[in-house]
């Protein structure tokens, strides 16, 4: 079985941001970055399947990505136990899109042929949640979305979807696309002795041109970041009987927040 | 202004909020500048006279075997043949998590623009979408650079409004013939206990480390009881046992943006304020002054939320 994992270096959630004021351009260059934490569920969950088959089961973490995401790719991917990756990089796809993204990581997939298809359920820097289900539409394979259980049977998946005050059960033919949430499993952290040993694993850099592809022209354009709308000061209200600050709490969210 | 169409998400007949909540945006829009708000609505039900209701000028259905519970595949498709046949120049979709997986199937099957989880919409001689990046710190304003584009919205990103008239009821060939889902929904489970949603609620109350035991999470509950509002949760206290993955509030948890979201014994860190901070008035609860979540917050109360909560519980009951 080939498992191919779709995976983003996105900011560290801590990073912080200085925006002044509204600005056309994002300055990301004094990020930290870490592997997209939904991505290590499809790592952990491709690492899990590969132990349990044995002998004849790859997983290929792809990514699309400059030089730095290599750092992310090898201890967090290869040094848990991916066999190897493919990094697509080019500078037309510096601020590609999710669908220009899908667009390609479709065109590294049908090349190689894979069973199985695992990525998070979304990357927690743009949140779109898009790369993944349109992966499956343009390759024309079926994708269970927000998976927190996997089966796989002879040539099948089942797979456990968190839906609003729920679940659902999904299932359907391989190949499949799984975007995977939370729950899934837990994803293990690489030992030193394997970090080394992910610098001997293959990484294969492709450019669009590599692909047979032109840049995809954009859909959408980003005309400015801003700041989150500003907040008034906390109102903190003073008592030194917490009962009755509890009852001017409710007071206020009833008479001035007119929220409850 | 041209027409804007907004998906009318239901399970088991039942529309979700979020629907409403777009009719009602699209149609101040639309009063304001023209165009028409059309409902699209899969399955079996006329829901007319309540999108009329709530802003629709029109509402057009599809109905049959294929169409009755929700398929992703199908449901893509049908709105493919909805696209292709009325062209609306904008396709709202609510942020749920059947939106979440038709928006982008939808788009990339017709190379559409995709705007994901969006909380403001405007109109100025072309479209401008407003959504947080990085974990709320962070607004980005989208251009759509086509039509139709398929735009996300955030459940509670709108209000609600009542307007006159009723919409009228047109239905549309989804064009199904043939069309064989690969992946099938073969179950659907609801939890037992039917509280509150999180991404729907207009109230919650969440909890976290400062509840010092499972146990205590009862406290919570009984606050969200007496408010009528959704239990929410830390991740802190999910990782630890406490509660089901279903009540995280945050990143790795669901993105909620109630109209009051109180926050119990939680300090605020940036995981979980990316999940609320787009709420409209948040209470903090906490003993540590320098919790974070007093930044973020509307009203704060610096005190033991052992002390608090059960007053809180009280007056809340006693309110009319």
């Amino acid at each position: 079985m080939k498992i191919a994992v779709l995976v983003k270096q996105t900011p560290d959630s801590e990073t912080r941001i200085n925006l002044p004021g509204p600005v056309p351009e994002l300055d990301d260059s004094g990020f930290s970055r870490v592997l997209n934490p939904y991505d290590a569920f499809a790592v952990e969950e491709a690492v899990q399947i590969k132990e349990r088959l044995g002998e004849g089961t790859e997983a290929v973490a792809i990514t699309v990505g400059p030089e730095r995401v290599m750092e992310t790719i090898k201890k967090d991917c290869l040094a848990v136990g991916c066999d190897r990756a493919i990094r697509v990089d080019d500078p037309a796809l510096a601020k590609a899109e999710p669908l220009a993204v899908a667009r390609v990581l479709a065109k590294v997939l049908e090349r190689d042929q894979y069973d199985l298809i695992l990525c998070g359920k979304q990357a927690i820097d743009d949140d779109s949640a898009q790369v993944g289900v349109m992966v499956a539409e343009l390759l024309n394979l079926p994708h269970a979305a927000v998976v927190t259980a996997l089966e796989l049977g002879d040539g099948t998946f089942t797979a456990t979807c968190e839906i609003e005050g729920g679940q659902q059960v999904v299932t359907g033919p391989l190949p499949a696309v799984i975007t995977c949430q939370k729950g899934l499993n837990e994803p293990r952290l690489p030992s030193l002795p394997n970090i080394m040993k992910a610098n001997m694993k293959p990484v294969e850099v492709l450019s669009l041109a590599d692909l047979g592809m032109e840049a995809p022209a954009p859909t959408v354009t980003v005309t400015s970041y801003s700041p989150p709308p500003a907040r008034g000061e906390c109102k903190i209200i003073e008592n030194d009987d917490p009962a009755e600050a509890a009852r001017e709490l409710v007071r206020l969210l009833r008479e001035e927040a007119k929220v409850i | 202004m041209p027409n804007i169409a907004v998906f009318m998400e239901q399970r088991d007949g039942e529309i979700k909020k979020v629907a409403w909540q777009m009719l009602s945006k699209a149609r101040a829009l639309t009063d304001a500048a023209g165009g028409e708000v059309w409902g699209v609505y899969l399955g079996d039900g006329d829901p007319a006279a309540e999108a009329g209701r709530r802003g629709a000028h029109k509402v057009f259905t599809a109905g049959g075997e294929k169409l009755a519970a929700y398929n992703c595949e199908l449901y893509t498709a049908a709105l493919d043949a909805f696209l292709a046949q009325h062209q609306p120049d904008l396709l709202l979709v609510g942020a749920t998590t059947m939106g979440k997986e038709l928006a982008p199937r939808l788009a990339a099957r017709r190379g559409l623009p995709c705007i994901s989880d969006s909380v403001d919409l405007q109109w100025n001689d072309g479209w401008t979408v407003r959504r947080p990046i990085l974990a709320g710190k962070c607004y980005t304003d989208v251009v759509p650079q086509t039509a139709p584009a398929v735009v996300g919205i955030r459940p509670n990103a709108f209000p609600l409004a009542e307007f006159d008239g009723a919409a009228a009821t047109e239905t549309f060939d989804p064009g199904l013939d043939g069309v064989e889902p690969k992946a099938v929904v073969k179950e659907v489970r609801q939890s037992e206990q039917k509280t509150v949603e999180l991404t729907e609620a207009e109230i919650i109350v969440s909890g976290g480390r400062g509840l010092k035991e499972a146990e205590n999470y009862k406290l919570i509950e009984e606050l969200a009881a007496a408010l009528g509002a959704a239990a929410g949760a830390s991740r802190a206290i999910v990782d630890a046992g406490w509660v089901d993955h279903s009540h995280q509030v945050g990143q790795t948890g669901k993105t909620v943006s109630p109209n009051c979201y109180i926050a119990v014994g939680i300090s605020g860190a940036i995981q979980h304020l990316a999940g609320m901070s787009s709420s409209k008035c948040i209470v903090a609860i906490n003993k540590d002054p320098n919790a974070p979540i007093f930044k973020a917050a509307d009203y704060g109360i610096v005190a033991d939320l052992f002390q608090v909560v059960p007053p809180m519980i009280e007056a809340v009951k006693n309110l009319d």
